[in-house]
């Protein structure tokens, strides 16, 4: 594979990448895997537990297994926000024992001050978002943009009827993602004309150098996608679009055993997790293993 | 054929003004009458900026006239109880086939339009199927439309169309971005379809697809400057011309073969038929051996 051009937006992040490796896991409902998902999210949320935690990275780190993607591909995605997450980590560090009454204090310098609450705490933070990033990957890995949206609008469908929009929303992520390669493309193609005019988007000595270089490409990128709104918007009304009322569908999905065998799993797991966290499973393990050690 | 009693399309002192209202309007149509008959195959040709697309747009009530009317059968556009029956009567393909795809799997963008209409969902199987089958894309049924070529994407387009079973299909330009093979593609679907009894509008700036109409109307500044059978009208070369216009290629031959020999004739329209002319005026009547087929892949 030829190196990557600094024109090149797609291709550089694997969150929302599919991979069609045709896994079991590939051909659950994808209404299953939305569900796990949204579980597994707030579950590591609320876990107080590194351990419970710890669990569910193992439990994400075996699906990704199951569905035959390659690690070092899964990580990659982890590895570019690694930076902000060590940096969230140590803000958490600092920002927590003002509020852990029964702390113990192991290092204090004038406002600064670490306990091995705060230190428990940053660990959380990056384990937690390891699991979400994993996680989430893992679905879009597994799922295709149609399948997220037909499993959306099927989720949603029985709030239909107290006044939620399911098939507009659907509708709408479907078409935010359908046009997420074009409106890349039309970038890429904005900054290659601009460049072959002699605009710089090299390497700028920061950050913000940088992000200042691309704002003319972003009032004839704005242009652009609002003109393709518009013709899109007249070719949907061509097709007598009128919004979600009386619209039959071709695609219904059909949940299998497969499925309930899945939801199942992950709620046991889920339970799990979240007992040991109300029950203060760390705690009682650090007790443990500080008599042994 | 059936022929229904009133036409199919019809168009009485049509205005359409852009802005209308603002100080700086800008008129598109200025008085178009216009009536096109079930089965018809209709070519508007004209310069940009003459009003094909904003007259094409008002036959399926995607505008409304500033002034005076049109009938979808029976149906006034203005008449927006009967939105529905209009826009499935007359269903259009657009100019960039990117954007006129909703879904992102072919199948299910053909489905988008007779979804809507709420088609009971055997019916909506069978109009799929038949649908795709009509523009050769049933193998790719299931591939991402992202995926497909330009060509495809707009034979797509017009499978999706044809998925609201409508009597009149309207194409703005619905060729203008793709290759030469792309071109003769679409050519063949539309030619298809007419035979098949379909009434097709197209608006274009290929003559050669104009050519295959049985109708050309010519737009000038948003009125009809000429209008009647390709014959007709591609005889009138310098009209054409002061409109910015071309003649078709065959056409604009045999008129220099003209200047040069004697009794020429000066109307002919396709490649064949200038062959014929030529081989005539030789003395060898032409054999023509069948066309290699490039077929719809």
């Amino acid at each position: 594979m030829s190196r990557r051009t600094e024109f090149e937006f797609l291709g550089r992040v694997t969150i929302g990448q599919y991979l069609p490796t045709g896994s079991a896991l590939h051909r659950l409902d994808p209404r299953t895997k939305l569900l796990v998902c949204l579980l597994l999210i707030a579950v590591v949320v609320a876990s107080q537990s590194l351990l419970g935690i710890m669990l569910l990275l193992g439990a994400v780190l075996i699906g990704l297994a199951l569905a035959r993607i390659p690690l070092s591909f899964a990580l990659s995605g982890l590895r570019a926000m690694l930076p902000y997450l060590l940096l969230l980590a140590l803000l958490q560090t600092f920002a927590i024992p003002q509020y852990a009454a029964n702390a113990t204090v192991l290092w204090r310098w004038a406002m600064l001050t670490i306990t091995d609450r705060s230190i428990l705490a940053g660990i959380l933070l990056i384990a937690r978002f390891s699991v979400m990033v994993l996680g989430l990957s893992l679905f879009s890995f597994s799922t295709t943009t149609t399948e997220l949206t037909h499993g959306i609008e099927h989720l949603l469908r029985p709030w239909q009827k107290l006044g939620l929009p399911a098939h507009e929303l659907a509708l709408t992520v479907n078409i935010a993602l359908r046009f997420v390669p074009i409106i890349a493309e039309e970038a890429e193609r904005l900054m290659k004309a601009q460049a072959s005019r002699g605009a710089d988007f090299g390497q700028g000595r920061n950050f913000i150098q940088r992000t200042r270089k691309l704002l003319p490409l972003l009032v004839p990128l704005f242009l652009v996608s609002l003109h393709r709104a518009d013709n899109l918007i007249e070719a949907m009304e061509a097709r007598c679009y009128l919004g979600g009322k009386g619209r039959t569908h071709l695609i219904h999905l059909q949940a299998h055993a497969a499925d309930y065998l899945a939801l199942a799993a992950a709620f046991a797991l889920m339970a799990l997790v979240i007992g040991l966290s109300t029950a203060n499973a760390d705690q009682l393990l650090w007790r443990l293993l500080s008599t042994y050690l | 054929m059936i022929r229904a009693e009133e036409p199919l399309i019809r168009v009485e002192g049509l205005h359409y003004t852009y802005q209308a209202g603002t100080p700086k309007p800008i008129p598109a149509l200025r008085g178009i009458d216009l009536t096109v008959q079930a089965g018809e195959y209709v070519a508007v040709i004209g310069a940009n900026g003459s009003g094909k697309s904003t007259l094409l747009r008002h036959f399926n009530a995607l505008l409304l006239p500033t002034a005076g009317n049109v009938w979808v059968t029976k149906w006034n556009t203005r008449d927006t109880v009967h939105l529905r029956d209009i826009r499935s009567t007359v269903t259009m393909v657009f100019q960039v086939p990117d954007d006129q795809i909703v879904a992102s799997v072919v199948e299910e963008d053909v489905a988008f339009g007779p979804e809507n209409l709420g088609v009971p969902e055997d019916e909506l199987h069978q109009r799929v199927d038949w649908a795709l089958a009509a523009v050769g894309l049933t193998e790719l049924r299931h591939r991402a439309s992202r995926l497909l070529s330009s060509g495809q994407k707009q034979r797509l387009a017009i499978a999706a169309a044809l998925a609201m079973q409508p009597r009149c299909l309207v194409l703005d330009e619905a060729t203008a971005m793709l290759d030469p093979a792309g071109q003769t593609q679409v050519r063949k679907i539309l030619h298809q379809l007419h035979q098949d009894g379909m009434t097709i509008i197209s608006a274009t700036h290929n003559m050669a697809e104009a050519v295959q109409a049985q109708r050309v109307v010519v737009l000038s500044e948003g009125r009809i400057a000429i209008q009647g059978d390709p014959r007709f009208v591609f005889a009138q070369e310098e009209t054409l011309h002061a409109l910015q216009l071309d003649v078709p290629y065959p056409t604009r031959m045999a008129r220099m073969l003209a200047t040069v020999i004697r009794d020429f004739p000066t109307d002919v329209l396709t490649v064949t038929e200038l062959a014929e002319a030529i081989s005539m005026h030789l003395g060898q009547p032409l054999e023509l051996r069948p066309k290699p087929t490039t077929g719809v892949r």
